[in-house]
């Protein structure tokens, strides 16, 4: 790959540095994307350790003291069966970010890849991976769903693998509609010309030109998905009460939000913070990662 | 006829802010502009004289752009200070302009007639069925020989110069004063250029308007305009009557453009060898664009020919000239022996060998041998590599470089192109158009090809730019024994790096011939209008 001769030792040359490194100082001068950053990375911190620094455990009840709001030993309040808030937001986290990350990187590999190479490639091929994807469009999404369930049961693998098949297809057609554009350009043609495979034209000259709005389209996703988590739970699938998730407190906190708005409120609020955050380091990377965006 | 000042335009100054600050578009700009009589404003890219035109009309948009100071008297007001309002009037009665391109100034959902009547009713009142008198009149004054039935037509069943002669009807309805037309001849092809400007100059006498006429081709300034305007970054460098500005220049830049207008033959004598055998030997290629139509159970195949039953041999050595105007096939016979397009029949023989029939094995070694240099240099580099990845790679993938030694190489490449060794960690976005398309070269070059096509190279860029390209050219293929197969439309260019021209129109070869023979004893009528239409100073 031509990116190992950046390790090439390079004296006395105007901005010796690759384009990742680049991309990491324009990212670095992005104090709002650098914001974002620092917050989603402190939200998978406290994922990662919340059984260690918990305050309560998450399906331990108080009957006695019901749907309690804030207070000094409970931050957030407390659900209608007297479970701490905050601890079930924590734990909750645990599966939301998970589902929203990992099943975002599946719709991402399959939808990119998917995408450019049939845009690429076009004539049959395009047409027949297409077709692919509208048939998946048009099969049932509850259905779908109902007959994993059905068959396999109800794990995590599961739910990653019923988000992901969804939401590669959206990904797929925004990224095949760019790779129509782009390949009509010259630099594309002189790729060819120069001899280079399909799949290095596709990695090295289509896919880094479409980053934009791939970027863009995945900041939305994963807001998406967590929310489908909560749809996905409630039919069966993904995780089952007493565990808890962003999207099963917020469909929770809906019902009772007359009577109990803290309920829907903070785990409201994590959610859309999250979102912000990945909206603005969404931005920032886009930005970062397009060279003519740089100059100062 | 009277010579009263029409406009006067005083100290004008036009700002953009970017984010990069402020740039000044145009500086302290005074000019007046007398009726009857064609004010030529000349200048390369970025010399600010659209946008000291558009700021005229209030087009600039605002922000960025800010007229900072000036004034521009048309009948003792200010055209500056007007209102939306009143400039409105004047951009519909009193100022019409025509644009550059003819293609996209034309609504495509609105017959033609819609779009004329509209204007009419619009400024003048008119009952619809006057208005559709007047606007066939007005097609018929341009050209356009059976209006009565062509009125009724989509834009898109024109021909770009028949489009441009819709547009010109349609700024000269309302009966303007001031004709502005901003490069209104640069899309087209130089015989329908020819016409178009005819076309202009018949109806400025006519019509008695007054005319700035934008341009940044000197031969076109020195056919139509009657004084002369040369502007440099924004500033008015010289300014006198067209005889005075072509004679006799007294600024260095207008010299230096003057300088660049090819009127020459080539310098160096061809090195070719015409009774060897070929490099490469096209015969009877024919090369279609295939459309479908009907439903997928009864698929019709069209084929449109691009290029129909064309024979042409390139001899190692030479630089072969493809002239024709668009639609002549000459960029498709390039791509497919670029083997970008798929040729329906013929052969292509290069070295003994018919690149039609390659497996992918051997197309991949055989295009180290055959490289393409582009017309856009803006669209022809990948903007998310650097130029030492861009020009690495083919060095690399190809085998030609090590990691080692791909540094030296491509170091060698910027010495080659005439470009600093210190710019090649940067981005294509941070180089002019014309050190984009040196970038282009090198790579071109870099896997030293037997044969290069040059598909228009150098018709993006400004003349001095282009001048200094065409020149490098012309050092490579001696430096590095190339052969190069020159698309262009452009006669004078070709003129001057050509060895021997092959003449195309709508798919068939018309005419082949050593170039100094074929431009002073052309035998084809197409060839001689070609000729004849190239504007000279």
């Amino acid at each position: 790959m031509v990116t190992n001769v950046n390790k090439v030792d390079l004296p006395s040359i105007e901005k010796g540095s690759s384009l990742s490194q680049d991309a990491i100082a324009r990212l670095r001068r992005n104090k709002v994307a650098m914001a974002s950053l620092y917050f989603l990375l402190f939200l998978i911190l406290i994922a990662v350790i919340t059984p260690w620094i918990a305050p309560y455990t998450y399906d331990a009840q108080n009957l006695a003291l019901g749907a309690a709001p804030p207070s000094a030993d409970h931050w957030l309040g407390t659900d209608t069966l007297g479970r701490d808030q905050l601890t079930r937001i924590m734990y909750g986290s645990r599966v939301s970010l998970m589902v929203g990350f990992i099943a975002t990187a599946v719709a991402l590999t399959i939808g990119v890849l998917w995408g450019a190479i049939a845009g690429f490639l076009g004539g049959r091929v395009d047409a027949v991976m297409m077709r692919i994807v509208d048939a998946l469009y048009a099969l049932p999404f509850t259905i779908f769903i109902i007959l994993l369930t059905v068959i396999f049961g109800s794990s995590m693998l599961l739910l990653f693998l019923a988000i992901g098949a969804v939401e590669w297809l959206t990904m797929a057609r925004i990224v095949r509609g760019q790779v129509l554009t782009i390949k009509r350009q010259e630099f594309v043609e002189a790729a060819v010309s120069i001899g280079l495979s399909p799949w290095r034209i596709i990695s090295r000259h289509l896919i880094p030109n479409v980053i934009g709005p791939v970027i863009v389209y995945t900041t939305l996703t994963i807001p998406s998905v967590i929310l489908l988590e909560s749809f996905l739970s409630f039919l069966g699938l993904g995780i089952q009460p007493p565990a808890s998730s962003w999207g099963s407190l917020i469909s929770g906190g809906v019902e009772t939000m007359e009577e109990y708005p803290w309920l829907l409120i903070f785990p409201g609020l994590v959610l859309t913070i999250t979102l912000f955050s990945l909206n603005f380091l969404g931005d920032g990377l886009r930005d970062a990662l397009d060279p003519r965006a740089s100059k100062d | 006829m009277t010579n009263k000042t029409l406009l006067t335009v005083e100290n004008l100054r036009v700002l953009f802010n970017t984010r990069n600050g402020q740039t000044i578009a145009v500086e302290n700009l005074s000019f007046s502009l007398r009726a009857g009589k064609v004010l030529g404003i000349v200048g390369e890219s970025g010399s600010g004289k659209s946008v000291a035109c558009y700021a005229l009309m209030g087009l600039i948009p605002s922000p960025p752009g800010k007229i900072e100071s000036g004034r521009a008297l048309f009948h003792g007001n200010d055209l500056l200070q007007m209102s939306e309002a009143e400039l409105r009037y004047i951009r519909g009665h009193k100022i019409a302009m025509i644009f550059q391109d003819p293609m996209t100034s034309l609504n495509p959902y609105l017959r033609v007639a819609d779009q004329l009547i509209e204007v009419l009713r619009q400024h003048k009142k008119m009952t619809k069925k006057a208005a559709r008198e007047k606007s066939i009149a007005a097609l018929m004054e341009v050209g356009i020989h059976d209006a009565a039935k062509r009125i009724d037509e989509y834009p898109h069943q024109f021909s770009g110069g028949m489009r441009q002669r819709v547009m010109i009807a349609m700024a000269l309805l309302a009966e303007p004063e001031i004709l502005i037309a901003d490069e209104p001849t640069t899309a087209l092809d130089v015989t329908v250029q020819a016409q178009i400007l005819a076309l202009i100059k018949s109806l400025q006498r006519t019509h008695n308007l007054a005319v700035i006429f934008i341009t940044h081709d000197l031969g076109v300034a020195a056919q139509m305009a009657d004084e002369v305007l040369v502007m440099e970054k924004g500033r008015l460098i010289e300014q006198g009557t067209t005889e005075t500005i072509f004679k006799n220049p007294t600024q260095d830049y207008t010299k230096k453009l003057l300088s660049a207008v090819l009127t020459s033959a080539k310098p160096v004598p061809s090195s070719a060898k015409l009774d060897k055998a070929p490099l490469l030997d096209i015969k009877n290629l024919q090369v279609g664009y295939a459309s479908h139509s009907g439903s997928i159970f009864n698929r019709i195949k069209k084929f449109a020919r691009g290029v129909d039953d064309v024979s042409i041999r390139i001899y190692s050595g030479e630089i072969l000239g493809l002239v024709g105007e668009s639609g002549s096939g000459k960029s498709t016979l390039g791509r497919s022996i670029i083997r970008l397009i798929d040729a329906q029949s013929g052969e292509l023989i290069f070295n003994g060998e018919n690149l039609l029939d390659l497996s992918p094995a051997h197309l991949k070694n055989m295009r180290r041998d055959i490289q393409m240099i582009f017309q856009d240099p803006y669209a022809s580099l990948n903007p998310r590599m650097t130029v030492f990845d861009t020009l690495a790679e083919p060095l690399l993938v190809h085998g030609v470089a090590t990691h080692a030694t791909v540094l030296d190489q491509v170091n060698e490449l910027m010495d080659d192109v005439g470009l600093d060794r210190r710019f090649i960690r940067k981005y294509p976005h941070e180089f002019s158009g014309g050190q984009r398309q040196r970038i282009a070269i090198a790579r071109a070059i870099s896997l030293k090809p037997k044969l290069i096509v040059a598909d228009e190279p150098v018709s993006a860029l400004d003349v001095t730019i282009r001048a200094q390209i065409l020149a490098l050219l012309l050092e490579l293929t001696q430096k590095h024994n190339l052969t190069m197969l020159f698309i262009s439309h452009d006669m004078s260019v070709v003129r001057y790096l050509c060895d021997r021209v092959v003449v195309m129109q709508k798919g068939r070869l018309i005419e082949e011939g050593e170039t100094e023979k074929l431009f002073s004893a052309p035998e084809q009528e197409y060839t001689r209008q070609l000729l004849a239409a190239i504007p000279t100073l």
